[in-house]
């Protein structure tokens, strides 16, 4: 179950090393799933002086495309630091240890209670919705060890981990956003578009993610006079959504927005264009981010708007070696075949920040110190500017999202154009907001 | 006019439903085998239709032709190879040795194709609908799907009760050793019963994949439904089995029409409530 890499070793797919764990394991059928990549290296494994870093993300599942760069940013990072880190004044290899949630919140607990007590890592990072990211924020919390997550919006890690305003984490932090940059933003499109009402889909199902949208959405639309049709939280992975295109249809709903899991919204979309409900507008969240799911939709991708992160447009460079974003993504293309995704500079960031942090502490083994650095981060590097003492709450801090369309690419099928820089200038947009249909 | 829509749903919604029933249900009431990896052939199948799509140029339809015969000579050749010796040991072998096939499947095809999401692109079909009234549209897709279930159920339940072949495959269900003393040969009749069920497989998968987006990862789900229409309409019924299918996609849409919340749950109670009242199913398998 376990692929670790380190520095200056080179990658062997060991398949029958994977079957062998997984027959030791009872449980879903999915659990083999991504065990084969057993990576074995020359490097200082061994010596107690060396770091780990455990890697968590839902490698398979309904939430993969989140993790479908990952193998590729491990390598470039692991290539990255390759000669070491200087920390607590002794040079000292790192090795990362990366773990598959199988996009479950129990299997995600429980690798991090691997990476903690088998494995003994320094420190672990989380990518990817809060299924992941919050189970793994909790063992890490609880068992005392630094922590940093992406990609999960910051009230779903914040709230939905039982802290109130005022509050903190010691040992766990992470970088992305939350409701208030995806609310300026999806109102600020939803207000460029010339609709002739403000009545706005809402399709949110029952899952963490979706129930911070479903608290946080409503009171910053009203204001603006919007009107939320939710006709409630669904269960994830249903069939069928004739009743909420009925509801959104009988309701008028020129404006659309949602959290669903991806193959969901590939059901819902197509019911929706054969039930006849057309939003002049649709501004999605949690899906929609990646091209794969781009190109199984098919002409009825056109013109879907959604939250942009991190582009090869961002002028962002990283702090191991000063490589762009537009390099991160050219190299991505030339060595997977596969066009840049949004995870890319995430993830890439989560490996600059833990680097930051063990090699800032006096003692990279004391994981207070190694939480406090966490704590009192400031970086600029492949996402941006991160400041992890300016944010909403104590141990996060915002990134600012554009507003994306896809549309028909040159290279490949779908590219992402950005179209609403207003909330972040820095990124040059490369074209105009369009009506979805 | 919603409730219409919602009722109209249903039932389409069940003959998907039916249609992967359906392959479950023959390997059940033939050689009482209940076939884990139900699901995760379907989306082999999927992805296999995908491949051909992608490599020859055919549209999704003639692609699921060709990949329809491919899973009729991977069930039959299962059977004879790995199924027929487990049955030999006991019950529990075949469920372990579906499970197995499970884990396989999911695997190879993370491996191969990678965890990115797929569908099979029907181009305007994937929208275009009869439209009935403002709240009521009946999507082609979905139709084309309701009929062809229909047309294999039926046509699968007259095979079995009208044929000779079919009379063959029930005596042997009934008792192998009985048949084989008048010239069956169960193994082999075991070996088109799995093929003909494989087949419907890979027709439910193909007509899932334009229907969604399909991953490796989803088959247990599918299995699921298409466990539970089985249970509703009756172990073993292919009658039965189109009636639990629709039973289960009614009572999905209808609940959801009611509120989106109970979708899911509605459709596990009923399931539930024939377990606990009527476990022979709505139509059981002497009846027909």
């Amino acid at each position: 179950m376990t692929a670790s890499v380190t520095p200056g070793g080179l990658p062997r797919r060991s398949v029958l090393k994977a079957i062998g764990a997984g027959a030791a394991v009872t449980g879903g059928a999915g659990l083999l799933a991504a065990c084969s990549k057993g990576l074995k290296g020359t490097g200082s494994t061994g010596d107690s002086g060396t770091l780990k870093i455990g890697y968590v993300s839902p490698q398979t599942g309904p939430l993969a495309s989140f993790a479908a760069s990952d193998n590729f940013v491990i390598k470039q990072v692991t290539d990255a630091l390759s000669k070491g880190i200087t920390a607590g004044g002794k040079h000292r290899g790192v090795q990362i240890v990366v773990k598959d949630s199988q996009s479950t919140t129990t299997r995600a607990a429980d690798v991090t209670k691997e990476l903690i007590l088998t494995d003994k890592v320094d420190i672990v990072l989380a990518s990817a919705t809060p299924d992941t990211a919050n189970p793994v924020a909790d063992q890490c919390e609880a068992n005392g060890v630094p922590n940093v997550s992406t990609i999960v919006p910051w009230e779903a890690w914040f709230f939905g981990r039982g802290k109130k305003e005022g509050e903190s984490f010691k040992y766990t932090t992470m970088f992305f956003f939350g409701m208030k940059e995806f609310t300026d933003l999806f109102t600020h499109m939803w207000g460029s578009i010339g609709a002739t009402n403000k009545t706005v889909a809402c399709l949110w199902p029952n899952d963490t993610d979706a129930n911070a949208f479903r608290s946080g959405f409503p009171p910053a639309m009203g204001p603006k006079g919007y009107k939320v049709i939710d006709p409630g939280g669904y269960q994830d992975e249903i069939s069928d959504f004739s009743s909420q295109i009925s509801r959104f249809k009988a309701a008028d709903a020129e404006l659309f927005t949602c959290t669903p899991l991806p193959p969901d919204f590939q059901t819902f979309w197509k019911q929706a264009a054969q039930q006849g409900y057309r939003p002049k507008l649709a501004t999605v969240a949690k899906v929609m981010l990646f091209p794969s799911e781009a190109d199984s939709l098919g002409q009825l991708t056109n013109n879907i708007a959604t939250d942009v992160w991190w582009s090869p447009s961002h002028p962002y460079k990283s702090t191991f070696d000063g490589k762009t974003a537009q390099q991160l993504a050219d190299d991505f293309a030339t060595q997977t075949g596969k066009q840049w995704s949004q995870a890319l500079g995430s993830v890439y960031s989560l490996f600059e920040i833990a680097a930051k942090a063990l090699s800032g502490a006096s003692d990279p083994k004391d994981r207070d110190e190694v939480a406090h650095q966490l704590q009192t981060m400031k970086i600029e590097g492949m996402s941006g500017q991160l400041d992890f003492t300016a944010g909403p709450q104590p141990g996060i801090a915002i990134q600012t999202p554009v507003g994306g369309q896809w549309r028909k690419g040159k290279k490949f099928p779908w590219d992402m154009y950005l179209v609403d820089n207003t909330f972040n200038p820095d990124v040059a947009t490369t074209g105009d907001l369009q009506p979805t249909s | 006019m919603a409730w219409v829509n919602a009722v109209v749903q249903g039932i389409l919604l069940g003959g998907l439903y039916a249609l992967f029933a359906c392959g479950l249900s023959i390997v059940f009431g033939v050689m009482r085998i209940v076939n884990l990896a139900h699901g995760d052939f379907a989306v082999l199948a999927a992805f296999l239709a995908y491949s051909v799509a992608d490599a020859t140029g055919l549209g999704p339809f003639w692609a699921g032709v060709i990949v329809i015969p491919v899973l009729a000579a991977v069930g039959y050749l299962l059977q004879r190879v790995l199924l027929q010796r487990s049955l030999g040991v006991g019950p529990l072998a075949t469920l372990l040795a579906t499970f197995g096939l499970s884990v396989i499947i999911q695997n190879v095809l993370l491996q191969t194709y990678s965890a990115d999401a797929r569908a099979l692109d029907i181009g305007r079909l994937a929208s275009a609908s009869l439209r009935i009234s403002g709240q009521l549209s009946i999507s082609y897709l979905a139709l084309i799907t309701f009929v062809l279930a229909v047309v294999v159920l039926v046509g699968l339940q007259l095979y079995l009760s009208r044929t000779r072949t079919g009379r063959m495959l029930r005596a042997s269900s009934d008792d192998p050793e009985a048949a084989r003393l008048v010239g069956a040969d169960s193994r082999h009749l075991y070996g088109i019963a799995t093929s003909i069920a494989f087949a419907t497989v890979a027709l439910a998968g193909v007509m899932f994949a334009m229907r969604s987006s399909f991953d490796p990862s989803i088959g247990p789900t599918r299995l699921i439904f298409a466990f539970e229409a089985v249970v509703i309409g009756g172990l073993g019924s292919l009658w039965g089995t189109l009636v639990g299918g629709m039973v289960l996609g009614l009572a999905q849409t209808v609940a959801g029409q009611f509120d989106p919340a109970l979708t899911l749950l509605a459709g596990h109670v009923i399931f539930l409530a024939v377990l606990a009242f009527r476990p022979q199913g709505l139509i059981p398998a002497r009846s027909t």
